[in-house]
């Protein structure tokens, strides 16, 4: 019986090194001082000077940034919204297709999104800017902060702490704002951490989306690549794993926090 | 309504205040500023190049880069706007011009035009000069001088199954289709399906030989050892060979074409009078020299190329010369039919 | 103004639920909706001289789309997308069951760690591997090294490498919602089958395996379609010579500008994606 337990644990640490042993060596690599990054030559902190200096660079950072955060505030307010009403509202005539159709951006191949919504916006005559991808990367994760909120709601319903504040006299907007919101602020910090996240490393729906100028993170690493391949691009994608890593592990915080509602 | 709100409306100022510079860049960006909007190849211009410009002129040149014509054209297509300046092949003008992508540069316009060799002038592409050519090269073969017993002579190398999956090709319709119609002893301008079906056939007998379709990152597998034999632009792997002298070049003995990448203005430009103060800058014999000695591409300006360093001035790989020279042609102006054949062959190659 | 937003808040009429969803809605009506239609009505259409569209309607997109010099791509897409699927699905479940039944208190952060990969974005994921995968690289390198190979062989721009980045990352996507579904299998039942007197394998055969099919199901349908639309891992590890439907879509929109027929064959996928949403609703109810 351990000897079974033993070996579905190493089966799985085996397949976490297979996760991550690409990323370890790139994340070794970016610390090569050699140009073809094959052959370790010695320990060098150039290409991340290098990164700092590359105004370019710089700025795709700060767009990817702008539009992670734009396209998490837009996605947190409007997957509230609707996950509030497809929980509390009683059920009503087309729920199910709008069930349906806000799983559709996840199951969706990324090539049609964005194929879609160039055309759309070519066609319409509307310039491919900022606000169109930020429009489009909120799209993408609308059902990650559905998801999140809903699974909170769900619970707190469970609770009818809400029910509790009406029997005392409050109306449902006070209900809300003193006790829904409040409750489910971590599950909506959570949903926009993981909006943030899936905006920042976005790339397709970004390749076709993007107008002239909008050079996001993934966009940028995606050039650089074609262009040739330096330790510049290692040092570059370790940022990237630095920030999600970072964001996920924010929202590993925010996901797990005490259930207030549950502790009566 | 005390801290729930406060905290939800601070989260979302928080979130908002990142934008606020950003659209005020965006309000900036779309002004008369004083900046041009050149948008070219990698690795294309001398370093000092437009610092150049700007430090004489007081005129900003925001540079972005393609790696792939293609790219470029399918972004200049879908309606981006912004751009003043393009540097595109000329087997590129005609459909510029057909697509209202492009604008002619006025006669008279450029001070400089005259630096530009009697046989880069009024060329047949582009007869009426609506364009400034900029560099010109050959599409040729790449080789590794170690990994090669004997330097590859023809075009019929790429296609040796002894060379299987050691070979990359350019992933560009131009070249790829004019190299196969040239090996294949078909005129460029043909129009007969019956050509394109022997032209497919043939590129697609060489796929399991290709290892990489690619018009960029070749040059790194070549180096790092992927790839062997590759087909290449000249200049590029010039640029390349400078750190990895295993690296060589070879016009193959059927010819090859010779291309010419020109400065184009693009329709809408906002800055078309410093855009032609760029253009007439980059014609002067000086600067046109740095940027040649740079990219190792030959330079089409007369008056550069007393500024050009000799020694890419003798190699015949980068500047041909006699007999070579005629072996060289220009691509063939195509009509929008024959586009479509090329385009519909190569297309049909890549998913065979 | 208390008592309109309580009127909003308190869903006792449809049209109440219909106007808090109306934000949500218009977004996925003008971003998923018009785009879809857009793309099926210009699959109708004809292409022009260097890619200007002439309104002509007609099926010859998709007649085309099915002609035997584009049947190999859609048959090797489904091909790639099945066998990464299959491959997620066997690789994935036994994390997924560790993760519910085994993992205890690690159960979290493993659930994190496996994250963190997938949303490192595609690009820095394969970027990483070629640097493995290299003539040059670790793989070939470790090889020689231990003398299990002479000259470096080249894994790089081969099937192999296309599968390897394709279940790379889409693994969680089928571990996820196995892990969702395993997870509601409510351990009484499975205790009254140890009761019962069957064995480990039986136990799990019998009533743990089929209770997680849902999320078998949904992890299947959410790694294939996604899938079959992919072509950065082939333009990355692939070649690309081993077009894929996604490369030919890309490649429509890029660099043969024929629109039309790229969205002829997006609206073949989008056909196959709404199977599968059908199939997913299906599964989700049960």
């Amino acid at each position: 019986m351990t000897k079974k337990k033993r070996g579905m644990g190493v089966y799985v640490a085996g397949l976490f090194g297979f996760l991550y042993l690409p990323l370890f060596v790139m994340f070794i690599f970016s610390f090569n001082d050699a140009r073809r990054n094959v052959v370790w030559r010695g320990f060098t902190l150039k290409w991340y000077k290098a990164l700092l200096h590359d105004t370019e660079l710089m700025q795709a950072m700060l767009t990817s940034l702008e539009l992670a955060a734009a396209a998490a505030a837009i996605a947190a307010v409007l997957g509230m919204l609707a996950s509030y009403a497809m929980v509390k509202h009683k059920p009503f005539r087309g729920r199910g297709a709008y069930d349906a159709l806000l799983n559709v951006p996840l199951m969706m191949p990324e090539v049609a999104l964005g194929v879609g919504i160039l055309t759309f916006l070519v066609r319409a005559g509307y310039e491919l800017d900022f606000t169109a991808l930020a429009c489009s990367h909120a799209l993408i994760c609308l059902p990650y902060t559905v998801a999140a909120v809903r699974a909170r709601l769900i619970s707190l319903q469970e609770s009818s702490l809400e029910d509790a504040a009406m029997d005392l006299g409050a109306t449902e907007w006070q209900a809300f704002t003193k006790v829904t919101l409040p409750l489910s602020m971590p599950a909506i910090i959570s949903g926009a951490l993981l909006s943030f996240t899936v905006s920042f490393q976005d790339f397709v729906t970004s390749f076709f989306v993007a107008g002239i100028g909008i050079v996001t993170m993934p966009i940028k690493i995606y050039s650089m690549m074609k262009f040739g391949v330096t330790p510049e691009i290692n040092a570059l994608s370790v940022c990237l794993l630095l920030a999600t890593f970072t964001l996920i592990g924010l929202n590993a915080a925010f996901a797990d926090r005490p259930d207030e509602a549950s502790r009566h | 309504m005390g801290e729930p709100i406060s905290r939800r409306s601070f989260l979302k100022a928080a979130v908002m205040a990142p934008l606020l510079p950003s659209l005020l860049a965006a309000c900036k960006r779309a002004d008369d500023r004083k900046v041009v909007n050149f948008f070219n190849w990698s690795n294309y211009i001398g370093k000092d190049t437009l610092p150049g410009f700007s430090k004489r002129t007081g005129v900003e040149v925001r540079y972005d880069l393609f790696a792939d014509e293609d790219e470029m054209f399918a972004k200049l297509r879908a309606g981006a706007k912004g751009y003043d300046l393009v540097v595109i092949g000329d087997y590129l003008i005609p459909r510029f011009r057909a697509l209202n992508l492009s604008e002619p540069i006025p006669p008279g316009a450029l001070k400089n035009l005259n630096n530009i060799s009697a046989r880069f002038r009024r060329p047949v592409y582009d007869p009426d000069e609506g364009s400034v050519p900029y560099m010109w090269g050959t599409t040729g073969i790449a080789y590794n001088k170690k990994k090669l017993k004997k330097p590859p002579t023809s075009w019929w190398d790429l296609w040796d199954p002894k060379y299987k999956d050691r070979v990359s090709m350019l992933d560009n319709v131009r070249d790829s289709i004019g190299v196969a119609l040239l090996m294949l002893g078909i005129p460029p301008t043909t129009r007969d399906p019956e050509d394109f079906r022997k032209v497919r056939e043939h590129l697609v007998k060489q796929k399991p030989l290709v290892k990489q379709y690619s018009s960029a990152s070749y040059l790194n597998s070549l180096v790092s050892g992927e790839i062997d034999l590759a087909m290449t632009w000249s200049g590029d792997l010039f640029q390349t060979a400078r750190e990895n002298p295993d690296l060589d070049y070879v016009i193959p003995k059927e010819g090859t074409h010779l291309w010419v990448d020109c400065l184009t203005l693009l329709r809408g430009s906002r800055h078309r009078e410093d855009t032609l103060r760029l253009i007439d800058y980059l014609l002067e014999p000086d600067v046109a020299a740095a940027n040649a000695n740079s990219v190792r591409y030959a330079s089409p300006n007369e008056k550069a190329l007393k500024f050009v360093d000799p020694i890419l001035l003798k190699d015949p790989r980068v500047y041909p010369k006699g007999a070579m020279m005629k072996n060289l042609r220009l691509n063939a102006v195509l009509d929008p039919e024959q586009s479509e054949l090329w385009n519909q062959t190569w297309a049909d190659v890549k998913v065979a | 103004m208390d008592r309109a937003l309580s009127w909003l808040l308190g869903g006792r009429r449809a049209l109440a639920s219909h106007l808090l969803l109306a934000p949500a809605s218009l977004w996925l009506i003008f971003l998923l909706v018009i785009p879809a239609g857009g793309l099926i009505l210009l699959s109708f259409a004809k292409n022009g001289p260097y890619g200007a569209i002439v309104w002509e309607f007609g099926l010859q997109n998709y007649a085309r789309a099915f002609d035997p010099k584009y049947l190999p791509v859609l048959i090797r897409t489904i091909m790639f997308a099945g066998a990464t699927t299959v491959l997620c699905l066997i690789l994935g479940y036994p994390v997924a069951y560790f993760l519910t039944f085994r993992a205890g208190r690690w159960r979290n952060a493993l659930l994190v760690g496996l994250m963190v990969p997938f949303w490192s974005s595609c690009l820095v994921a394969y970027y990483s591997w070629m640097i493995v995968l290299g003539k040059e690289g670790l793989l070939n390198t470790a090889l020689i090294r231990f003398g299990f190979l002479s000259e470096p062989i080249g894994f790089l721009y081969t099937p192999f490498a296309i599968l390897l980045g394709l279940v790379y990352f889409y693994l969680p996507f089928t571990v996820l919602p196995l892990y969702a579904s395993l997870d509601k299998v409510p351990r009484s039942v499975i205790e009254a089958a140890y009761d019962l007197g069957a064995g480990r394998w039986t136990a799990f055969w019998k009533v743990t395996l089929p209770l997680s099919t849902p999320g078998v199901v949904a992890g299947c349908i959410l790694t294939f379609i996604p899938c079959l639309g992919d072509f950065l891992t082939v333009e990355i590890l692939g070649g690309p010579r081993y077009y894929l439907l996604g490369n030919l879509i890309s490649n429509q929109f890029m660099m043969a500008q024929d629109w039309p027929f790229g969205s002829a064959l997006t609206s073949l996928l989008l056909a196959g994606l709404v199977g599968g949403l059908w199939l997913y609703q299906r599964w989700e109810k049960a």
